[in-house]
């Protein structure tokens, strides 16, 4: 065990997936379990490599990233300004959280149908139920962000007599950032989740919720292991390129 | 003597009835996956458990109106004994080696058309050419009942301009958003109908015979328990003979069983009189798997030509049911 604490990261994650793969195949083995009810790590395998061949989840993998990262940023887009806005007015958090917080109460599934009924671009449709599910998990971090900065230095900044420009730039924007930047981890993986939403209410024949509706309907369970096992790559991804972000614009806090 | 001999005759007897009162036949209580939501086209089995045909055979039945796909892999892993699908499901599953097996063809009639409104001059197969035509989606029954009947009219899916539109086909076409729809023969033209928009309908089973709803079971239940497939399928055919007999009895018999059921869903009803029709009641035939086979084959839904498709069903319990 000592010898696995010494190794590298990588080396730890490839130990542990090898080991997962273990698993699955004598729960398979030992179960007894049918390819339909539960497919084995092989025929996982196998239908990976003729998804691949023939070019569809490349194909079905692009089309549901191009409506994953618009969606992503446009709630970040419409999620930090507001999340400004509410947490300096008092006023504007009076008037408008409330309704916000009753959005949230609605799942995203139940009012799915009707944005593609208002939005009649499929491609949108799909963009702005990704964002809707973004947008919240933004707006409550940049809020507790902005929150988040210490009486202290305002008093600092009007002492060096900033402006509300400055106060923002150099002052509230980089002390909500980390807040924000985890908010925005949260949205990667969410927004993967909305686009999938939509992708299930219209299928149009394209996108991975396509795929894995399509899976379903024809019964081929390890093609919707293969879908599955894509989303969670296309979601770590996502993530991880968050985490790079992060290491990049908060250098001076990790160092510190 | 005479007392003596007559008391060997009666005691047989006597014994033989007391068995009979001790072991009576035990109730199995069984959830059957309907497909789709509570509607009236399912009154052959409401009337058959309102009537007690299910109870005469042991039978406990409750409604489960979960998605075909989940009924179908429910049955194939043997933790449901029955379900309500599509004939072409069989087909998609048993390729996927999931062991269910047909063995009541309810509807004999393949139920999906296409619609359009009649100016649209879509008279047969042939007018579709160059056309915009609306599906509830590119899977299930619909689309494989729209390639069906494609096919039998030698048309290729390119030369029809086909988009996914949802279950929206009424707002769809009274919008003119498609210039026709696909949908349920017992649903879509009767709701048009019934707005009064004069529609024309081209029924896949016109020029197809596939293989429409009906009850599976599986190959362990069947080799396990024959008797109560046999069972189950003669009180499902019990109930179908007299929704037939008397369509207005079962309709207010499915008041009880679909929220909200008012006397304008008649129709619905009524439409789905006939593709359940047929001289013997729940047979299938050989001919209409190698159809709906075919077809699935020649879209691409099935990777590979089926082995031993007469394993996909089996008339062996309705036979046994009839008189």
């Amino acid at each position: 065990m000592n010898t696995l604490r010494t190794q590298p990261i990588w080396l730890t994650a490839v130990f542990s997936f090898l080991i997962l793969l273990l698993v699955w195949q004598l729960l398979v083995t030992l179960g007894g379990y049918q390819r339909f009810i539960l497919p084995g790590p092989i025929d996982v395998w196998q239908q990976l490599q003729i998804v691949l061949g023939d070019g569809r989840l490349l194909k079905h993998t692009l089309i549901t990233l191009s409506a994953i990262i618009p969606g992503l940023l446009l709630g970040c887009l419409v999620a930090a300004p507001l999340g400004y806005l509410l947490a300096k007015s008092p006023l504007a958090e009076r008037l408008i959280s409330p309704y916000l917080i009753a959005s949230q109460a609605i799942p995203v599934i139940a009012i799915a149908p009707l944005l593609t009924i208002w939005i009649s671009s499929v491609y949108w449709s799909r963009v702005a139920i990704a964002t809707l599910v973004v947008f919240f998990p933004i707006l409550v971090n940049m809020i507790a962000g902005m929150r988040s900065v210490p009486p202290e230095l305002y008093e600092l900044m009007h002492i060096l007599k900033a402006d509300r420009g400055q106060i923002f730039r150099k002052l509230e924007f980089p002390a909500a950032l980390p807040v924000l930047i985890a908010g925005l981890k949260i949205g990667a993986t969410l927004a993967v989740i909305g686009t999938l939403v939509g992708e299930f209410v219209r299928p149009q024949s394209q996108g991975l919720g396509y795929l894995l509706n399509d899976a379903r309907q024809t019964y081929k369970t390890d093609l919707v292991f293969v879908v599955l096992l894509t989303l969670a790559a296309v979601s770590l991804s996502l993530y991880g390129l968050v985490a790079l972000l992060e290491k990049r614009v908060l250098r001076w806090k990790l160092q510190k | 003597m005479k007392r003596l001999l007559f008391f060997l005759w009666v005691l047989p007897v006597f014994l033989l009835a007391c068995n009979a009162q001790e072991e009576p036949q035990e109730t199995v209580q069984i959830n059957l996956p309907m497909g789709y939501i509570a509607d009236p086209q399912y009154a052959p089995f409401y009337v058959a458990v309102e009537k007690g045909y299910f109870a005469e055979e042991g039978i406990d039945l409750a409604f489960d109106y979960s998605f075909e796909t989940d009924g179908m892999a429910l049955v194939g892993a043997n933790e449901r004994p029955f379900a309500i699908v599509s004939g072409e499901q069989v087909v998609l599953a048993r390729a996927q080696e999931l062991p269910v097996v047909y063995v009541l063809e309810w509807f004999q009639k393949f139920p999906i058309a296409v619609i359009s409104k009649s100016s649209a001059g879509i008279e047969s197969p042939g007018d579709l050419v160059g056309r915009n035509v609306g599906l509830p989606g590119f899977f299930g029954a619909s689309y494989i009942g729209y390639l069906g009947l494609l096919q039998a009219n030698g048309l290729q899916p390119e030369e029809v301009n086909a988009s996914d539109i949802g279950f929206t086909q009424i707002e769809s076409l009274l919008t003119d958003n498609v210039e026709a729809v696909v949908g349920y023969a017992n649903n879509e033209p009767v709701q048009l109908a019934g707005m009064g928009e004069d529609v024309q309908t081209l029924y896949v089973a016109d020029y197809i015979d596939m293989v429409a709803n009906g009850l599976i079971t599986n190959e362990t239940v069947i080799a396990e328990n024959p008797e109560l497939v046999e069972r189950f399928v003669r009180a499902t055919l019990r109930g179908l003979a007299d929704t037939l007999a008397d369509p207005a009895a079962a309709f207010e018999i499915s008041k009880e069983y679909v929220e909200g059921l008012d006397d304008t869903r008649m129709p619905v009803l009524q439409a789905s009189l006939p593709m359940w029709e047929s001289e013997t009641l729940g047979l299938t035939t050989a001919d209409s798997w190698q159809q709906t086979h075919d077809v699935l084959l020649a879209a691409g839904l099935l990777d590979a030509p089926l082995e031993n498709l007469d394993a996909a069903f089996t008339n062996e319990f309705v036979e046994k049911t009839q008189p």
